[in-house]
């Protein structure tokens, strides 16, 4: 115990120190960069969603085929965020639309540092700046995405059937911090145990105010509720 | 495993603070790590052990963590509950969804510096 002040810190405490108040947050900078990142998404005339899902979940899917569906009506631009390769970036491009690649060379995370140098590389890509819907596809990773900020204005998770319905419980933070839920590759029902209406009920104990959908890219079923959620996002922007 | 990249992130603003305040050594540092930051105590702190030790500046800091509880709001009733981890249902209502509030704080408090 200190003999001076009765505190218990160790010996090397000394009374010529000075406790500084700082109390801020740590993520502090990164959220004042996705401030800026959001108004310049407005700018672009933008809504921007960011994906955040294990790998293998169908991200890159479920945007081509929404592609394929909206592209003619709505202006959608994406960014693709992976650790290593441009593959995710060369299968959006070929469906015509703005894209580019960031990839963190190891990081497990998109942080909004990233998203400020992405959007102005976007811009430079033909008809990449004016947009209606930016997409952000994060690092295939349901933990670490979940705590930065890019400037998004929705979050989106999404859990494929294969990858069990115990997600939700699993990586809460994602769930906590997201407006949309999606189940994917609903087509493979049939051969995998996971009660659909079980792991809705989960997300939304985690999170009540969250908008859940199940569908197949592939297939098609249920995604006619996401292209209805994407025109009305796009409808209550202009 | 984002806290290594959290715990960079701290050593240099406690870089900075040393500099604003002309000091040499941190002595203690003083962290709040809610329960729902997404922020896993146990590694932000085995992070630290090892970032901290390859600075003069933080060799022999102490971190301090604290993990103050969320509040989570009834659905039903609104009947706001304090907990570390999502209470099964409402005492009141018996209501199961809850809306968590706070809780989700990666905040640097205070630093002991000399």
């Amino acid at each position: 115990m200190c003999d001076v002040c009765g505190c218990d810190l160790k010996p090397e405490h000394t009374h010529d120190s000075k406790v500084i108040e700082v109390h801020e947050s740590l993520l502090a900078a990164n959220t004042a960069m996705a401030v800026k990142n959001r108004a310049h998404i407005e700018k672009m005339g933008a809504i921007a969603i960011n994906m955040i899902s294990s790998p293998g979940s169908g991200k890159t899917t479920l945007l081509e085929k929404t592609i394929e569906a909206l592209g003619d009506t709505i202006r959608i631009g994406v960014i693709e965020g992976d650790i290593e390769t441009d593959r995710d970036a060369q299968r959006i491009r070929a469906k015509g639309v703005p894209v580019i690649q960031l990839t963190t060379g190891g990081a497990c995370h998109l942080d909004a540092a990233q998203i400020h140098k992405g959007l102005h590389l976007l811009e430079k890509e033909e008809g990449g700046a004016k947009l209606d819907i930016l997409f952000i596809e994060n690092v295939g990773n349901l933990v670490c995405p979940a705590t930065f900020d890019l400037g998004e204005h929705h979050r989106l998770v999404l859990v494929s059937v294969p990858e069990g319905p115990d997600k939700p419980a699993k990586y809460p933070k994602a769930f906590h911090s997201s407006q949309v839920f999606i189940i994917s590759k609903t087509d493979l029902l049939p051969y995998f145990d996971f009660p659909v209406e079980e792991a809705k009920a989960e997300a939304l104990q985690l999170n009540p105010n969250l908008l859940v959908m199940d569908l197949s890219a592939t297939s098609g079923e249920g995604f006619d509720q996401w292209l209805d959620y994407l025109r009305e996002l796009h409808r209550k922007r202009l | 495993m984002h806290e290594m990249s959290l715990v960079q992130g701290l050593l240099t603003q406690l870089k900075d603070l040393a500099i604003e305040h002309n000091k040499s050594k941190v002595i203690s540092v003083s962290m709040e790590i809610g329960p729902l930051s997404g922020v896993v105590i146990d590694s932000f702190q085995f992070g630290f052990d090892i970032l901290a030790k390859d600075e003069p500046l933080t060799k022999d800091a102490k971190l301090i963590i604290e993990s103050p509880p969320a509040i989570y709001r009834c659905f039903g009733c609104g009947m706001e509950i304090e907990a570390v981890v999502r209470p099964e249902s409402c005492p009141d209502c018996s209501e199961t969804l809850f809306t968590p509030e706070g809780g989700d704080g990666l905040i640097l408090r205070q630093v002991e510096m000399e």
